[in-house]
């Protein structure tokens, strides 16, 4: 019998981070029968501000026979040199890419990487485990459904996957001991998919209807994090935190009792105009010490392009109930969206500030691989760094030298309001 | 966009052109009773939010003798950010700097005439001043890094004929320091406007290439309409020397003209813009105004 394929997981990650998307492959992985002693797996959780080369050091340190990357745009540049070092110097090793940055460009990234063999694109486990199968057992890995990859001299794309039906099949990460718990930087997935569908984002386009986790397996995962002496805050990364009002009242009830022994909930995402005075309560009960939301932008035309909606005072009103209950709300907004000058920019900047949320974050509109705006850019008017993280250049309604005065501007009115007392 | 609303701690300036000015008047300090009386008022006027904010003004608050409890006063009353206006002289003792930060000033504004001592210390007529406002600068950073608290420090630049053509020096000095934002105050009415346009937009360049923000009181849009994001009045009324053209102009109402005082030619020579009618318009949006 051959050796197992080793197989290393690489994900670079913000500071204090760790990659759920590879606890999710490795523990569905983990649990496929066809694959077991036929792969092992190691997980590097390293950060992006690493050097790739040492980053290279540590892969080959592994002595892959596959090594897989989880790619997002603000990585994407230092994976691709990782790539190319590990194939330059371990050429046996196939190197495998998924993730939002990759899969809806698949053949286009590996034409621009040589080093790289196979794109897994979309919803990842299932197509990984199987890959991983074809890698084992001599098969190929073009035929994989939802897999692009080197077939001789060509690239080629297998039919798309379908995405998998009961997300409860994928074994919890945290339950299975696959991913460590970290106070602060523990996320937990409660559903795939979102509702809205922002035009500069993937995540309800690539994810198409709601698929939630079952509310036991929910429980579960919360009651295992809480029960972790060195966590005392976690987080949820689901898109809209306060889907519906039966979600915020399950939440408050499994939540409440944990919060009250200190358990908090940091920077959930929540769609700020459904919040009231009650859901806000319920938000405060069940720990939740900060959130995080738009507008993104409130000028009409960007509004109207990026399908978003947005009420002045059903903001301010969803802004004032949390301040009340001493929530923290970090509002969002993007500069160079289409649609919008420098001026409405500065409008939205000047709107949030009004209403003292606590915390301002801008950052420029990356016009993102997969997403309405990516496929729309030359036709509205948007130019791009085609190199990721792809950030807007210039619009139709704003020249590259506003957008970088606005950036400018934008970082000091961000400061000046932070500090405080 | 923050609104501080400033309380005088006397009669004075912090720094002034000796050239202009001819000489610093010996500072006169009022009563903390009365400075407290002001504080109070300031903080219940409900200036805009987010709030409140005041800035201790005047003449050096270092030479106050009550300062420290000035400022006790302010953090009771319930201010949301305190800015000193200041020299930043004093915060070369490293025990003012951290008292201060840890006393509950986050926001820091100190003047600056020049790039080099050659040009500050000269106007000042002070040698060694630019020195020691630069290091005060760097203390109260240090100190306030060392707290792990939050400050912001910007760079107030008046301009005169005498420093017009160190503009872009005085930003990327102010920027060195610690400077995060430079606001560029033209005060000199007798100043050329037309011919100081290219030191004054160079200045702004040197700020986004450096990541700090440049922002321009006493000069109106149609001089500088490629920079008219560094005008203040794009996100503040500010209310200035108009010219008789500037009734015909449809950015009167947003503009803020140019510096108190100016010179009856340089106002003459102004000009409504082409499109001042849709930049008014544009700007009225910035500013959270209804479109005219
Ligand atoms: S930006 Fe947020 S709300 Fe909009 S589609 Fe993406 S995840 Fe959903
Ligand atoms: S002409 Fe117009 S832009 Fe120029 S100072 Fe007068 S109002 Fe302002």
């Amino acid at each position: 019998m051959s050796a197992p394929l080793k197989c290393a997981l690489l994900a670079l990650n913000s500071v204090g981070y760790q990659s759920l998307a590879l606890g999710y492959l490795r523990a569905y992985a983990q649990a496929d029968r066809r694959l077991a002693g036929k792969v092992g797996f190691q997980t590097l959780d390293l950060t992006v501000d690493m050097d790739p080369w040492w980053v290279a050091w540590r892969v080959l340190g592994l002595e892959p026979d596959v090594l897989a990357v989880s790619v997002t745009c603000w990585n994407a540049r230092a994976v691709f040199d990782v790539c190319r070092i590990v194939g330059r110097v371990r050429p046996e090793c196939v190197i495998v890419l998924g993730g939002p940055e990759v899969g809806p460009i698949a053949a286009e990234t590996m034409t621009a990487n040589p080093s790289v063999h196979a794109v897994v694109r979309g919803e990842g486990e299932a197509a990984f485990a199987d890959l991983l199968h074809a890698f084992a057992t001599g098969g190929k890995a073009w035929r994989v459904d939802g897999v692009t990859a080197i077939k001789g001299d060509e690239i080629v794309s297998a039919p798309d996957r379908a995405l998998i039906a009961d997300l409860d099949s994928i074994p919890s990460p945290y339950l299975t001991g696959t991913m460590p718990l970290i106070d602060g930087g523990s996320y937990l997935e409660t559903y795939r998919g979102c509702p809205h569908r922002c035009a500069y984002c993937f995540e309800g386009k690539g994810y198409g209807r709601i698929r939630s986790f079952s509310d036991v397996r929910i429980a579960a995962e919360i009651e295992m994090l809480a029960a972790a002496p060195t966590i005392r805050s976690f987080s949820f990364i689901d898109p809209v935190f306060n889907l519906t009002a039966d979600r915020i009242a399950m939440f408050a009830a499994v939540l409440a009792p944990l919060a009250e022994k200190g358990l908090r909930l940091h920077t959930v995402e929540v769609d700020i105009e459904r919040i009231d005075d009650e859901s806000a309560e319920l938000l405060r009960v069940a720990g939740v010490a900060s959130v995080e939301t738009g507008p993104q932008t409130i000028g009409a035309a960007a509004l109207e392009i990026c399908h978003r909606p947005f009420h002045a005072d059903r903001f301010a009103r969803g802004i004032a109930s949390l301040r009340r209950q001493g929530i923290q709300v970090e509002c969002d907004l993007i500069l160079g969206l289409p649609g919008d000058d420098v001026f409405d920019f500065l409008a939205g900047l000047r709107a949030v500030l009004s209403l003292d949320p606590g915390m301002i974050q801008s950052s420029t509109l990356r016009v993102l691989p997969g997403t309405e705006l990516w496929e729309r850019a030359s036709e509205i008017g948007l130019s791009f760094d085609p190199e990721p993280p792809h950030e807007v250049i210039a619009t139709s309604t704003a020249t590259f030298r506003d957008l970088r005065r606005a950036e400018v501007m934008a970082v000091a009115y961000q400061n000046e309001y932070r500090a405080r007392l | 966009m923050l609104t501080f609303v400033p309380v005088s701690l006397g009669e004075g300036r912090a720094v002034t052109c000796e050239r202009c000015h001819g000489g610093s008047p010996t500072p006169v300090y009022r009563d903390s009773a009365q400075i407290a009386g002001d504080i109070e008022t300031a903080v219940r006027s409900g200036a805009a939010a987010p709030g409140p904010n005041i800035e201790l003004t005047g003449p050096e608050p270092f030479g106050h003798p009550e300062l420290p409890a000035i400022v006790g006063m302010a953090v009771r009353s319930g201010v949301s950010r305190l800015r000193l206006h200041t020299d930043a002289s004093a915060f070369v003792v490293p025990a003012n700097a951290a008292g201060s930060v840890a006393a509950g000033v986050r926001h820091v504004r100190f003047s600056v005439f020049g790039g080099t001592p050659g040009v500050h210390d000269v106007l000042v007529a002070c040698p060694g001043a630019l020195a020691e406002t630069l290091e005060g600068v760097r203390s109260y950073v240090a100190a306030a890094a060392t707290q792990e608290a939050l400050v912001h420090v910007s760079a107030l630049v008046p301009v005169c004929r005498h420093n017009v053509r160190d503009l872009p020096a005085v930003v990327a000095t102010a920027t060195g320091a610690g400077a995060a934002a430079v606001l560029l105050r033209v005060e000199d009415g007798g100043l050329d406007l037309r011919a100081a346009i290219e030191w004054v937009t160079a200045a702004c360049d040197t700020g986004t290439v450096n990541g700090v923000r440049v922002e321009v009181e006493g000069v109106p849009p149609c001089l500088m309409p490629d920079h008219v994001l560094h005008l203040a009045d794009v996100v503040r009324a500010r209310a200035g020397a108009k010219a008789p053209a500037c009734a015909e102009c449809a950015l009167d109402c947003v503009c803020g003209g140019g510096p108190a005082g100016a010179a009856a030619d340089t106002l003459a020579a102004l000009r409504a813009p082409a499109d001042a009618g849709a930049l008014a318009g544009r700007m009225r949006v910035a500013r959270g105004m209804a479109p005219s």
